[in-house]
């Protein structure tokens, strides 16, 4: 399987005070194409800022991030918004649609920012609300629709440019049970028919369950790297 | 994208509402000022040339130096000539010659005593030629009040008001006392053909017209004219090409060692109209740069707040790779959006205001009521085409400059906290 991402000897601290907080010590992963993973641990574990790393919002303070054949640390700011536009979804808890804009809009925005011409966008936009089950609510505004259906067109808006990764950000824990199970159902499926490279921030066990690799960590470091399913051809840790 | 735009500035009232709102009132000030600001000066400089300065005048050097005290011994003479010479020089030029001069207005009872006496202004017009102009350009038949124009001979105009104060009636006998070009005495007698009113308090204090052969006679200036008034054809001053005549006539005629050479001025060289014009010039702009410094202070603030409501927006739009100086480019883009609605806004709002005080204006008579300055009575707007687009500038420009400032905070957030800001 073709490797995208590949994190080697990475370390990052934050200054506090005189000091250094260290959120990343030594990690050492690699990612490949159609994975559909989750970085698990309690908060300050480094979960979130491995994820910035990974979605070339933050850079590391050693060691080295490729992404997509890229450097992280290399990149230029315009470097890596581009990376992010074209190539990196975000999901986050909140949702985070635009309040004035219908679902249309909201999923089509992403695919202004590339831009992509009207016919091209309406048909890709049909497409991704149609893989989350959203097409008749396309003229909502986002204040008329539930959680879940809210967080549904958040996945649509981070797929719809078909990203070679997508990150997600505790994507269930706004939502209920039913929801939950239902949002993740719908990214297997993407995951399947895509080959969309899925990594979660979560320690939601509803979400860990449809998760074919958990790496856990702790304090900043890798305390267990597991593969869930036989698809790998292997079922433990690593 | 625009389009895109468009619509998030047109749903959300906030965002677009109180900017729009702000933009109007600042764009109807700016332009109701800048139309009224130009209409009152362009009645001034339109009156000024009428009754005083033409667009270029011609008189001696003497007489120009001491203007105020209208010498009648610094006259021009032999003004035919000097006219055909000048409209041979100057093609598409009218010429024509005025008198102006002073006296003693002797009013008889009906036994032909002396009843009362005043100081006179009198200024003389070609009234009786049958190709002048004078009647019109002075708009004597609107000035009218009482009577009529001078038809003949020793018949003459009185102002209204100096006709109320003396008594005068329509018939009635005048006497005007003078001096002639030479210094001796002088004194004719008129009939009072018709009442006047320009409107104007320094034309109307004391004022007394007749036909320039009457003035010609009386004054012993056969052939002359204390000033000649040259206008454009058109009618429209032109300030260029008044420079280009007057530099001309005065490389040949102006001789500054002889008072009886003749000398051009402009109309801006004369009743301080350059200051004033200038002023009027200055005045727009300062109104222009407070209302644009005003507005974007507001808009400014008004952007920070909307900064402020947008933060989660812009922090996903930074997320999903629109890059920082995209979204500050979006931020401006939207702006002109906003700026140029409101700035369409309040210029029809201007212009409904505008309108009724060009028709109509408003009439400052009653507070001026001893000025000696060639100001009209009545103020009135003028639309002209800079009306249409005036506003924009403010309106367009504080917007922009008022959501830049605000937008700077977008340059000085972190991605790498992006997560933990959309956390919440």
């Amino acid at each position: 399987m073709e490797e995208i991402i590949s994190i080697k000897n990475v370390v990052k601290r934050f200054p506090v005070g005189d000091g250094f907080f260290t959120a990343l010590q030594d990690i050492n992963l690699e990612f490949k194409k159609g994975e559909f993973a989750g970085l698990v641990g309690p908060s300050g574990s480094g979960k979130t800022t491995l994820l910035n790393i990974i979605g070339s919002l933050d850079t590391p303070t050693e060691g080295e991030a490729i992404v997509i054949g890229k450097d992280i640390s290399k990149l230029s700011h315009q470097q890596s918004a581009d990376l992010r536009n074209h190539n990196v979804g975000f999901i986050f808890q909140e949702y985070h649609l635009l309040p004035v804009y219908t679902v249309y809009e909201n999923v089509e925005f992403a695919l202004l920012l590339q831009n992509i011409g009207a016919a091209e966008r309406k048909k890709a936009v049909m497409e991704a609300l149609d893989w989350v089950g959203l097409t008749h609510k396309k003229d909502s505004k986002p204040d008329k629709l539930s959680g879940g259906e809210s967080q549904r067109v958040a996945v649509a808006r981070a797929i719809v440019k078909r990203p070679a990764i997508l990150l997600a950000d505790e994507p269930s824990a706004n939502l209920d049970a039913e929801n939950a199970h239902n949002i993740m159902k719908v990214m297997k499926k993407l995951n399947e028919e895509l080959d969309t490279t899925f990594i979660f921030s979560t320690h939601d066990e509803k979400v860990m369950q449809y998760l074919d690799r958990i790496v856990h960590l702790k304090d900043g470091r890798i305390e267990k790297d597991e593969m869930m399913k036989a698809k790998y051809g292997v079922h433990g840790a690593h | 994208m625009i389009k895109f735009l468009f619509k998030g500035i047109w749903r959300d009232s906030t965002r677009s509402k109180f900017p729009i709102i702000i933009v109007a009132i600042g764009v109807v000030f700016t332009v109701t000022i800048t139309a009224l600001l130009t209409g009152v000066f362009s009645d001034m400089i339109d009156m000024n040339a009428r009754f005083s300065t033409g667009h270029v005048k011609v008189s001696t050097l003497g007489y120009s130096e001491n203007a105020s005290q209208n010498p009648l011994d610094m006259a021009l003479l032999d003004v035919d000539s000097i006219i055909e010479n000048l409209t041979e020089q100057f093609p598409g030029m009218e010429w024509v010659p005025r008198i102006n001069f002073g006296g003693l207005m002797d009013l008889s009872d009906e036994n032909g005593e002396t009843r009362g006496q005043g100081t006179a202004t009198g200024q003389a017009y070609d009234l009786l030629s049958k190709d002048s102009k004078e009647v019109d350009r002075l708009n004597l038949e609107g000035a009218l009040r009482e009577g009529s124009l001078p038809t003949k001979s020793g018949e003459a105009l009185v102002s209204q008001k100096f006709a109320e104060k003396a008594k005068l009636k329509i018939g009635d006998e005048i006497t005007f006392f003078g001096s002639t070009m030479y210094g001796s005495m002088s004194f004719q007698n008129f009939t009072v053909s018709g009442l006047i009113s320009f409107g104007n308090p320094a034309l109307d204090r004391s004022g007394f017209i007749i036909d320039i052969t009457d003035a010609r006679q009386m004054l012993d200036m056969q052939d002359g004219a204390t000033e000649l008034l040259g206008y454009f054809e058109d009618n429209k001053y032109d300030d260029k090409q008044a420079n280009v005549i007057k530099s001309g006539f005065n490389k040949t005629a102006t001789d500054s060692t002889n008072e009886f050479s003749s000398v051009m001025l402009t109309l801006k060289d004369q009743n301080d109209l350059r200051s004033l014009i200038s002023f009027a010039d200055n005045m727009q702009q300062i109104m222009i740069g407070v209302f644009v410094l005003a507005m974007s202070i507001v808009l400014w603030n008004v952007g920070l707040l909307g900064g402020l409501r947008r933060y989660k927006e812009f922090g996903v739009r930074l997320a999903l790779g629109e890059s920082k100086g995209a979204i500050f480019r979006k931020l401006l883009i939207e702006a002109c959006l906003i700026g140029l609605i409101g700035s369409i806004v309040g210029t029809l709002l201007a212009l409904a205001i505008v309108y009724p005080l060009q028709e109509y204006g408003f009439d400052i008579s009653g507070l001026l009521p001893e000025t000696a300055m060639m100001i009209p009575s009545v103020y009135r707007a003028i639309i002209t085409p800079s009306t249409f687009y005036l506003g924009f500038i403010p309106g367009i420009l504080a917007m922009v400059l008022g959501q830049a400032l605000s937008g700077i905070g977008i340059y000085k957030r972190e991605t790498s906290k992006l997560f933990k800001e959309l956390e919440v």
